[in-house]
């Protein structure tokens, strides 16, 4: 693919969002767009050599369209995310990992969620299924990071979510309780411009049952068995990954309050490797400001670097993961929001910040102090949250898992997501 | 849609994923030895066999997929296998490593609720050197060792008094250095030189000419400049010289000399995203030229080349191994103009990840002029911190080359398949096993099924704990080995007699 053809399949991509946008309007049923993004200062130590780096990035740039059609019978959601022309090599996050990058969290690709839903209800609503195919996430784990209040991805971002894969997911709903389940292609992409191997659809599947209680409370488990997720054409090893979670999220007056507590795990290789993580994050928003705080320890694998120590082999040559490392993260922060009558542009500022620890799991092969120069770590993240028209969803929920009222439950989280805060 | 169609399509997929459950088999209720007691071996060394156990069900049909709990009952500071699963032949294996202590020491294999568990293995710990590591005896420890502490260790090669290893990744200081060795056949190996190639991530392979006048180095890791090959003069083998490189922009991850018709080639193995067997010629050393690309398919690549006697034995992971004439005459082939002559793809033997064809040897035996077996090594799933490895080595009758067949394997239990040499003379295959150290097969004569019983020896020479051997060669009458964390060693191949 060349580099032009990014551009023309995002052009392309957008006139069909907002044709849908507009189809939907015209039919009176729900159809929204909206844009996002946020300029960030991201100010790190230590980073790989043990210095200090600071940079200005515009971070989650991202177009949205939702539309309705048919009586809510037929959904479509769509992101475009142009984080691979804003921060090509990616957002400075000591911890992350995935897709080649290591210690900055990877730049989605172009086409970050373009999916279509049939929903069929039952029993007076009280029933559904739905089908929903295109590409988006697979039904597995926790919502998108982008949609929850921390600005910092999490590390466990590849543990606890399967996205950006070409994917069909059949699901039912009864009341509270729904149960999903979808093949998908194993691969990740490795730039932005990727789109999913069709010829691996199916070698990857998942189910995921989510239990929604009253007050706001909701309980998730998955399992998905992803195929050679980090050799594109098939030859690397399988993953088994498990994941459960409890979230939490209900409006107080004009307050809001949000809780999510998840636990992954990742098996590779027939359990050659195993990742766990433990992360804990929950928000309060009394009106436009809000505040936030996150726990997480994950381990996460030691791969061999290129030249480039933010970067990773791709793919994998031999023994390419020649270790492991746990990262436990402490981040705080606090957002408000400026809105002005009338007007559907919104500004929040942000301010964040990080304080975590490195330990080697395998000090044979990775030694944090003579890396980094340290085994502890902070970062620093001020900037400025845009948002226009429709606020951000929570991805990876599509159909009748999608929280009622159709169009991907965009309604939802008021106060929580970084677009709401 | 109808809403009738929609239940169809929801009940077909739901079919679909209910189709991935499997099937839960037959119920175990016996355990019982396969071999593998009464060994004697010297103190701190692995037992030359495996110890197995078998697990049958109630009709005694083996059964597969039975996690079998491996301890120790006396000998600590020995180490075994934790656990292991049955094959579909109902067997599992553990490799026992003797503690220090001289004596009788014993070792069990548990399943609960099995009739016949636990099972009680007993071997017998000799003093060092006392012999008793199975045929000829063990290989052990000249000296060497400890010696490349900044940067792992990858690929060696020996030629006259000096020996070359690369680096491999990121330590404390990165794998861009060829490592110059003075040899001695008594006294360890010293560095002489240190030789830093700019830009580079990892030297993956060495390799001297026959004449010894030229040292190649393949690299990746690094800039597209720098990811290729060098080639260096050995005019003052302690000093190597550049002599000229080539740029590839993915890296080779292999290389090895070949001379064909007069003239010199490397066979490069270039890394993905385009995997190809690269022939380049390399006759006039200050500008090689490319003869040919063979382009590998993408599974997940090529990842070593063996050439002799104009064949070229290309080891393609997933794909498996291809044989290419490239001067042989079987087919007509050239190094400009290779042909394929066959290709077979490796068992998996269960090792996760595929066949991962990764390297080979074709056996030439001087004994009975046999040009039967090529020997294939089956890289799996490992990790260099974790000190884990996996995958076995694959004999192929290549009797007929155009038809070639895999006729036996090993497994050393708890450990995967690194780099070979041999000592053809002797019909000894010597096998780097990562952490399973170093391994010595008997391989005279017709080689069928489990080649468990033809361990002459085993050697991990940094210990139970801190053994990864990538490579081992023959030189001088020492055998070397390239170990990822701890640099060259030395060691005594297996005696005669």
């Amino acid at each position: 693919m060349t580099r032009s053809v990014p551009g023309r399949m995002g052009a392309a991509i957008l006139a069909a969002l907002s044709v849908c946008a507009q189809v939907g309007r015209a039919q009176s049923a729900a159809g929204r767009v909206g844009a996002h993004a946020v300029l960030a200062y991201d100010r790190v130590s230590p980073v790989p050599g043990g210095d200090g780096m600071g940079e200005l990035r515009v971070v989650q740039p991202a177009l949205m369209a939702h539309a309705s059609l048919l009586g809510d019978r037929l959904r479509f959601a769509g992101m475009l995310d142009f984080e691979g022309a804003t921060m090509p090599g990616g957002q400075l996050a000591p911890g992350a990992f995935g897709e080649g990058y290591v210690d900055r969290r990877h730049p989605h690709t172009y086409a970050h969620e373009l999916m279509l839903s049939g929903v069929l209800s039952f029993a007076a609503g009280r029933a559904g299924a739905s089908l929903s195919a295109g590409k988006g996430f697979a039904p597995f784990g926790t919502d998108d990071p982008m949609s929850r209040p921390v600005l910092r991805y999490p590390v466990n971002h590849h543990f606890a979510q399967l996205l950006e894969r070409a994917v069909a997911i059949g699901a039912a709903r009864y009341r509270g309780l729904i149960v999903e389940g979808a093949l998908f292609n194993g691969d990740e992409p490795e730039e932005p411009s990727q789109w999913p191997r069709l010829s691996r659809f199916g070698d990857s599947w998942s189910v995921r049952a989510t239990a929604r209680a009253a007050l706001g409370v909701e309980l998730q488990a998955s399992f998905a068995h992803v195929a050679s997720p980090e050799h594109r054409d098939g030859a690397g090893t399988p993953q088994r990954k498990w994941s459960a979670s409890a979230r939490f999220d209900r409006g107080f007056g004009s307050a809001r309050a949000y809780a999510m507590a998840e636990w992954a795990r990742t098996s590779e290789s027939d359990g050659l490797f195993v990742f766990t993580s433990l992360l804990g994050e929950a928000g309060w928003a009394p009106g436009r400001h809000s505040a936030y705080y996150r726990f997480e320890r994950t381990e996460r694998p030691e791969e061999e670097r290129t030249l480039d120590p933010f970067r990773s082999v791709r793919p994998h040559h031999d023994n390419s993961v020649f270790g492991r490392s746990r990262w436990a993260i402490h981040t705080a922060g606090i957002a408000t929001e400026i809105a002005w009558e009338g007007m559907p542009v919104r500004i929040g500022p942000i301010l964040e910040f990080s304080v975590g620890r490195v330990t080697s799991l395998t000090p044979a092969s990775f030694d944090p102090a003579s890396f980094y120069g340290s085994e502890t770590f902070w970062s620093l993240s001020a900037g400025v949250r845009v948002g226009w028209g429709a606020r951000l969803h929570r991805m990876g929920r599509y159909g009748v898992a999608a929280e009622e009222g159709g169009t991907s439950g965009a309604h939802s989280h008021r106060m929580v997501t970084q677009d709401d805060t | 849609m109808t809403p009738r169609l929609w239940r169809t399509a929801f009940a077909a997929l739901a079919l679909a994923v209910a189709c991935n459950e499997e099937d839960p088999g037959p119920e175990p209720a016996l355990i019982q030895m396969v071999d593998g007691d009464e060994q004697t071996a010297n103190v701190s060394t692995a037992l030359p066999l495996p110890l197995r156990v078998r697990v049958l069900d109630q009709a005694g049909a083996p059964v597969s997929g039975v996690t079998v709990t491996w301890s120790l009952v006396t000998g600590g500071g020995g180490t075994i296998t934790p656990t292991s699963t049955t094959n579909v032949d109902g067997i599992a294996s553990a490799a026992f490593t003797l503690s220090p202590v001289v004596g009788e020491q014993q070792a069990r294999a548990a399943v609960d609720g099995l009739a016949g568990s636990p099972v009680t293995f007993t071997a017998t710990a000799t003093e060092a050197g006392g012999g008793g590591g199975g045929g000829g005896g063990p290989v052990s420890v000249r000296g060497g060792g400890n010696n490349v502490p900044e940067r792992f260790t990858s690929d060696l090669w020996l030629h006259g008094n000096f020996g070359y290893t690369g680096t491999w990744g990121l330590r404390q200081q990165q794998g861009n250095a060829i490592k110059v060795w003075q040899l001695s056949a008594t006294g360890a190996p010293t560095l002489a030189n240190t030789v830093v190639i700019p830009n580079v991530g990892t030297v993956s392979d060495v390799e001297v000419t026959a004449d010894g006048q030229m040292l190649l180095a393949t690299t990746e890791g690094g800039t597209t400049a720098a990811n290729g090959m060098h080639l260096y003069s050995l005019s003052n083998p302690a000093a190597p010289a550049p002599l000229g490189s080539l740029s590839v922009s993915s890296g080779f991850h292999t290389g090895t000399f070949a001379t064909i018709s007069g003239g010199r080639y490397v066979f490069g193995a270039q890394n993905p995203p385009n995997p190809a067997l690269v022939i380049v010629n390399v006759t006039a050393p200050a500008s090689p030229a490319v003869a040919a690309t063979v382009p590998v398919p993408a599974l997940y690549g090529i990842h070593d080349t063996f050439v002799r006697d104009g064949i070229a034995f290309v080891f393609a992971w997933n794909t498996g191994v291809i044989l290419y004439d490239v001067g042989n005459g079987l087919k007509g082939g050239t190094p400009s103009a290779p042909v394929e002559i066959s290709r077979l793809i490796t068992a998996t033997g269960g090792v996760t990840g595929g066949p991962q064809a990764h390297n080979g040897w074709w056996f030439h035996n001087p004994t009975n002029g046999e040009k039967r077996y090529l020997f294939v090594g089956q890289e799996g799933p490992g990790s260099v911190g974790g000190f884990t490895s996996s995958g076995d080595i694959h004999v192929v009758d290549v009797s007929n080359l155009n038809a070639p067949v895999e006729v036996a394997t090993f497994r050393l239990p708890g450990a995967g398949v690194h780099n070979f040499w041999m000592d053809e003379a002797r019909q000894i295959l010597y096998a780097a096993y990562y952490n399973g150290g170093v391994v010595a097969l008997d391989v005279s004569g017709t080689l069928s099924g489990d080649l468990a019983s033809r361990v002459l020896g085993t050697l991990q020479p940094a210990g139970p704990a801190g053994t990864f051997v990538w490579g081992v060669m023959l030189h001088q009458g020492s055998l070397y080995a390239s170990d990822m964390h701890t640099g060259l060693w030395q060691l005594s191949p297996v005696p005669e007699n």
